[in-house]
C-alpha cells in the first residue's frame, strides 16, 4: 500500500517511518492513535486517488488538519492511513462584493481572517487555536470561538463545499447563496467530525468588519459574582461580540508568561467585547460597564486600541498552552448548558474537581453557556489519567442533568462517544448513523468516532467510561 | 405514521397551508397529516434566550409571546398569522431579510421528528451551541416534509432591538430602486433590510397596510439596534442610495411591523393567471440578472428584490417551458437558480419547477431512500422528483 501511495503522490508526501509517525499519534486530547502511514495530498485528485488506494487495501482512513482538535477526532483509532490536508492551504478567491471566499481546507483560520481583513471583512469563527487550526478541521468540528456569541458557529458561515466521500466520489454541495432548493447537505457535513467525507474546498461567508470595538476586563473576587454578572449581561438583551470568563487557576498560568495584566489574586475575570458602529459601541459599552459594576467588581478596565485589545485576548487565547506551567497534562471539557444554569454548574465543577483532588482551570465562553473546565494532571502518576476521566464523566453528567449537552464546539470524537447515549436514544443515534450511511460505505472511514461501540476501537481503554455510565445509568435526559 | 407506513399510504404533512403551491403536486396523496393542533409552548426560560414549541404554533403567536419578554425570533414569513413554525422550517427559507437574519436553519438548535415508520427521533438540544451528534435539525429544515414529520422545535432568540426604523424612498423605476438598493447595502453592510419594489408591488403592499408614499416603485431600507446606531446605518444607506441617483421623496414610517409584513406577504400574492418566479443568486449579479429577465420577459409585472442578499421574485402573465429553460441557461453563468413558485399545473409538468438539482442531488436521493424507503412522504414534490 505504501508503494502505491508513493506512486500516487510522490515519496515527499508520504510519511511512514516509525519516528516520523510519532507526531501524528495525538491531538489535543488524552487519547492516542497509531497510524501506519501519513499521506499529504496537494489537490482534490490526490485525495480521490489516496482514498481509492486505501479502500483497495481495506485500510482505515482518517482525515486530519492541524491536529489541534480536542476530542480525538483526528486520531487514527484503528491505524491505517491519515490523510493530512496541510499542503492544500491556498485561499483561492476573495469576492469582496458578495462577501465570500473560496479556500482549501488546509488554510489556517487566522490566515483567512487576515486576508479578509485586507478587504475590510472578517471571518467570524475564531477558535482559540486559530493560529494553527485549519478551516477543514473547523468545518469538521463546527468550530466556535469567543466571537460566535454574536455571529454563530462555523455552520452559519459555510455556503458550499467540495466533498470527497468515502467511496472516492467528488461533488460540490451547497450553493453560492442561502436556502436554495434541496436538502441542506452542507448543514449535514459541517460538524460531522470528518466521518462522511473529506472537504477539499469550501465557499465561506465573510462578514463586514465592525468599525469600532471595545474590550472590557472586569475583575471579581468570586466566581459566583462573575457568573452572576454574565447572566445579567445576557438577560439585559445586549448581545456582546464576546463574553468570556477566566478563573484564578488560569490567571496563575497565563500571567507569568503572557503578562496580560490579569491580577493574580482575583478569583475570576471577565472579558467582554462589544463591536459595531461607533455610536453603538459607545452606548452598549457604557451599559455593559454599568451591569458589570453592579456585581461589585474590583475594577473594570477598557481597551479600545488594537494593541491593548490584542494583549487582553492573548491571555484568553493563549490560556491552554500556558497551563503547561502548572502541570504537564490537561483534560479539557466542553460541556454546554442553558445560560441560567451556569452559576450552579460552575459550583458543581469546582466541587467535583476538589473531590477528585484535581486542579481545575476554567476559561470559557460564558455568554454561550459553553464551559471549558480544564483538569490538570501528570499522566506519569499512576491512576491519574483514570481519575481525570472519571471526573470528566461526572462533569459531563452535571451538564446533561442541567439540560445541556456533552460538547458545544470540540466534537464527540473518540473521546466522548461513550457518553452520547446520555443525550440521545438508540433511535436518535440510528437516524444519525443512517444519515452517515447515505453518504456511502463508511466502515473503514474515520472509524470509532462519535458513536459508542465499534469493533477494534480500543474497548479496554473505555472501561472507565463504561463504569461511569453504569454508575449514573444510561439515558437520563432523553 | 406507523399506520400509514404499514399500509403503504402516502402522507403529506400540513401546517398553516400557506405554501401548498410550492413544488410539484405529490405523485400520491392518501393522507393529509394536519399538525396545526400542536400549538403548545414546551419550555421557555426567557433568560436562556431559547424556546421549545410544538410544530403547529404560528409564527405570529410565537412572536407575540416572546414580545412580552422583549424577545423575538428573527425570521420573516408571509402570512405569519397562519404560517406554522413546523411548516416554515420544513420550507426552510429565509425571508427578505435573510442577509442579516439567515434562515430557519440558523436559529434552530433542536428538533423532534417522527420518521416515516413512526419512530420518534430528535437532534440538537436546548443549548445555543452544540456539536453532540449529527445536526439532524439542519437536515430536516428545508426538507419540505419529505424526510419525516417535524413535531417540536427549539430556537435560539434575540432581544427586540431598542430602535427599529424603515425608510421608503419613491423611485422612477424598479431598475433605479434596485441599483440604489445595491449601493445602499454595500455602503451600509449592517442594514437589516433592503428591498426594492416595482410599482405594482408597492401598490399591492400599500393596499395591504404598508405605509409607502405612493404606488410608484420604491426602495425600503430597514435598520435597527440602539437608536443612535440605527440612525447611523440608515443615514449611510440613504446617502449611498441618493448618490446613485434615487431622488424621489422619502417617508419614515411608524407602522414598522405592518409595513414589513405587507411587503413580506407579497411573496404569496400572485395575480390570477400569472406565474410567479423566484431567483436566488449572489447579490453582485442581481442587476445583470434583472436585465436578462427584463429583456426576456417584457410583460413581467410585480418585481420584489432583496437587494442585499440576491433574492428576486417576479410575476409574468404567461411563460412557456422553453422560455424557462433558456432563461435558466442564460442565468447559469450568473450562478442564478430560477424556480417556479406558483404556476398552472400544465407548466409545472412541462418544466422542472425546482431547476436542475446540481451535483449534490445524488446524495439527496440517497438520504431520501434512507429516511423514507417506501417513498410515502410527499412523494415527487421536491427537487429532482424526491
Amino acid at each position: 500500500m505504501v508503494r502505491d501511495l508513493i506512486d500516487a503522490v510522490g515519496d515527499q508526501a508520504v510519511v511512514w517511518h516509525d519516528e516520523d509517525l510519532l507526531v501524528y499519534e495525538y491531538d489535543g486530547t488524552i487519547d492516542r492513535g497509531n497510524p501506519d502511514v501519513i499521506v499529504l495530498p496537494a489537490n482534490t485528485d490526490d485525495v480521490i486517488n489516496l482514498i481509492k488506494i486505501a479502500n483497495k487495501y481495506e485500510a482505515p482512513v482518517t482525515p486530519r488538519g492541524a491536529g489541534t482538535g480536542l476530542s480525538g477526532g483526528a486520531l487514527a483509532a484503528k491505524g491505517g492511513v491519515i490523510i493530512g490536508m496541510n499542503r492544500m492551504r491556498r485561499i483561492l478567491n476573495v469576492d469582496v462584493e458578495n462577501k465570500t471566499a473560496i479556500v482549501q481546507p488546509g488554510v489556517v483560520n487566522l490566515d483567512l481572517g487576515a486576508e479578509a481583513e485586507r478587504h475590510g471583512l472578517a471571518y467570524a469563527p475564531d477558535p482559540s487555536s486559530q493560529r494553527a487550526c485549519t478551516i477543514g478541521g473547523n468545518i469538521a468540528e463546527n468550530a466556535g470561538g469567543p466571537h460566535t456569541l454574536a455571529w454563530g458557529t462555523t455552520t452559519n458561515h459555510v455556503l458550499a463545499l467540495e466533498l470527497v466521500t468515502a467511496d472516492g466520489e467528488v461533488q460540490w454541495i451547497g450553493h453560492d447563496t442561502r436556502d436554495e432548493p434541496g436538502y441542506d447537505l452542507v448543514g449535514c457535513v459541517v460538524g460531522s467530525e470528518g466521518t462522511v467525507g473529506i472537504v477539499t474546498q469550501a465557499l465561506v461567508r465573510l462578514v463586514p468588519k465592525p468599525t469600532a470595538v471595545r474590550t472590557m476586563l472586569a475583575v471579581y473576587d468570586s466566581v459566583r459574582q462573575a457568573s452572576n454578572a454574565v447572566s445579567a449581561v445576557v438577560a439585559s438583551g445586549i448581545v456582546p461580540a464576546a463574553l468570556e470568563m477566566i478563573d484564578k487557576m488560569t490567571i496563575a498560568a497565563v500571567e507569568p508568561v503572557l503578562n496580560t495584566g490579569f491580577p493574580l489574586d482575583a478569583e475570576a475575570v471577565l472579558l467582554v467585547e462589544v463591536d459595531g458602529p461607533q455610536s453603538q459601541v459607545d452606548a452598549e459599552g457604557a451599559r455593559v460597564e454599568g451591569i458589570l459594576n453592579r456585581f461589585e467588581p474590583r475594577e473594570v478596565r477598557s481597551a479600545t486600541d488594537p494593541e491593548e485589545r490584542e494583549h487582553l485576548w492573548a491571555g484568553r487565547k493563549g490560556a491552554i498552552g500556558a497551563l503547561g506551567q502548572i502541570m504537564p497534562n490537561y483534560y479539557l471539557l466542553d460541556g454546554v448548558v442553558p445560560r441560567t444554569k451556569l452559576p450552579d454548574v460552575l459550583d458543581a465543577v469546582y466541587e467535583i474537581a476538589e473531590r477528585y483532588r484535581l486542579p481545575v482551570a476554567n476559561m470559557f465562553h460564558a455568554g454561550d453557556g459553553n464551559l471549558h473546565p480544564c483538569l490538570l494532571f501528570d499522566e506519569r502518576e499512576p491512576g491519574a489519567t483514570e481519575r481525570v476521566l472519571d471526573a470528566g464523566g461526572e462533569i459531563m453528567r452535571v451538564c446533561v442533568d442541567a439540560g445541556g449537552a456533552i460538547t458545544g464546539e470540540h466534537g464527540v470524537g473518540l473521546e466522548k462517544r461513550d457518553y452520547l447515549p446520555w443525550i440521545f436514544t438508540d433511535a436518535d443515534m440510528d437516524a444519525m448513523k443512517s444519515l452517515r450511511a447515505a453518504f456511502g460505505p463508511t466502515d473503514n472511514f474515520n472509524p470509532c468516532k462519535i458513536f459508542p461501540k465499534g469493533h477494534g476501537c480500543g474497548e479496554a481503554g473505555h472501561q472507565h467510561a463504561q463504569q461511569q455510565i453504569a454508575k449514573f445509568g444510561p439515558k437520563a435526559f432523553v | 405514521m406507523e399506520v400509514a407506513s404499514s399500509a403503504g399510504h402516502s402522507v403529506t404533512p400540513l401546517g398553516g397551508r400557506t405554501m401548498l403551491d410550492l413544488g410539484m403536486p405529490p405523485t400520491r396523496y392518501d393522507i393529509a397529516l394536519d399538525l396545526s393542533g400542536l400549538t403548545q409552548i414546551v419550555d421557555y426560560e426567557p433568560n436562556d434566550f431559547t424556546i421549545t414549541v410544538e410544530a403547529g404554533m404560528t409564527l405570529a403567536d410565537l412572536q407575540r409571546h416572546l414580545a412580552m419578554n422583549g424577545q423575538f425570533l428573527p425570521l420573516d414569513h408571509p402570512q405569519f398569522e397562519r404560517a406554522t413554525l413546523g411548516g416554515l422550517c420544513a420550507v426552510g427559507r429565509g425571508g427578505l431579510r435573510r442577509n442579516s437574519f439567515g434562515g430557519p436553519r440558523d436559529w434552530l438548535i433542536g428538533m423532534r421528528m417522527v420518521k416515516a415508520d413512526g419512530t420518534a427521533i430528535k437532534g440538537g438540544g436546548r443549548v445555543v451551541k452544540n456539536v453532540s451528534g449529527y445536526d439532524l435539525p439542519k437536515l430536516f429544515a428545508g426538507s419540505l416534509g419529505t424526510l419525516g414529520i417535524i413535531v417540536e422545535l427549539t430556537f435560539k432568540l434575540r432581544p427586540v432591538p431598542a430602535s427599529d426604523q424603515i425608510v421608503a424612498i419613491a423611485a422612477n423605476s424598479f431598475d433605479l430602486a434596485l441599483a440604489a438598493g445595491r449601493a445602499a447595502s454595500q455602503a451600509a453592510p449592517f442594514l437589516n433590510g433592503c428591498v426594492a419594489l416595482s410599482g405594482e408591488a408597492a401598490a399591492n403592499a400599500r393596499s395591504h397596510g404598508a405605509e409607502i408614499l405612493s404606488d410608484q416603485p420604491a426602495l425600503l431600507l430597514r435598520a435597527n439596534g440602539l437608536e443612535s446606531s440605527a440612525n447611523e446605518v440608515l443615514a449611510q444607506a440613504l446617502r449611498a442610495a441618493r448618490q446613485s441617483g434615487l431622488d424621489g421623496p422619502e417617508l419614515r414610517t411608524a407602522a414598522i411591523v405592518e409595513t414589513w409584513q405587507a411587503v413580506t406577504d407579497l411573496e404569496l400574492q400572485t395575480p390570477e393567471n400569472h406565474v410567479r418566479l423566484r431567483l436566488g443568486l449572489p447579490p453582485a449579479n442581481l442587476i445583470q440578472a434583472q436585465g436578462v429577465l427584463n429583456r426576456r420577459l417584457p410583460d413581467a409585472t410585480t418585481w420584489i428584490a432583496a437587494a442585499d442578499s440576491g433574492l428576486l421574485f417576479l410575476d409574468v402573465p404567461g411563460v412557456d417551458a422553453e422560455t424557462v429553460k433558456s432563461l435558466r441557461n442564460e442565468l447559469g453563468p450568473l450562478q442564478g437558480r430560477l424556480t417556479i413558485e406558483s404556476a398552472p399545473i400544465e407548466l409545472k409538468q412541462a418544466c422542472n419547477v425546482w431547476g436542475p438539482g446540481g451535483s449534490g442531488v445524488r446524495l439527496m436521493h440517497s438520504i431520501k431512500e434512507t429516511f423514507d424507503p417506501q417513498a410515502i412522504l410527499n412523494p415527487g414534490r421536491y427537487v429532482d422528483g424526491i
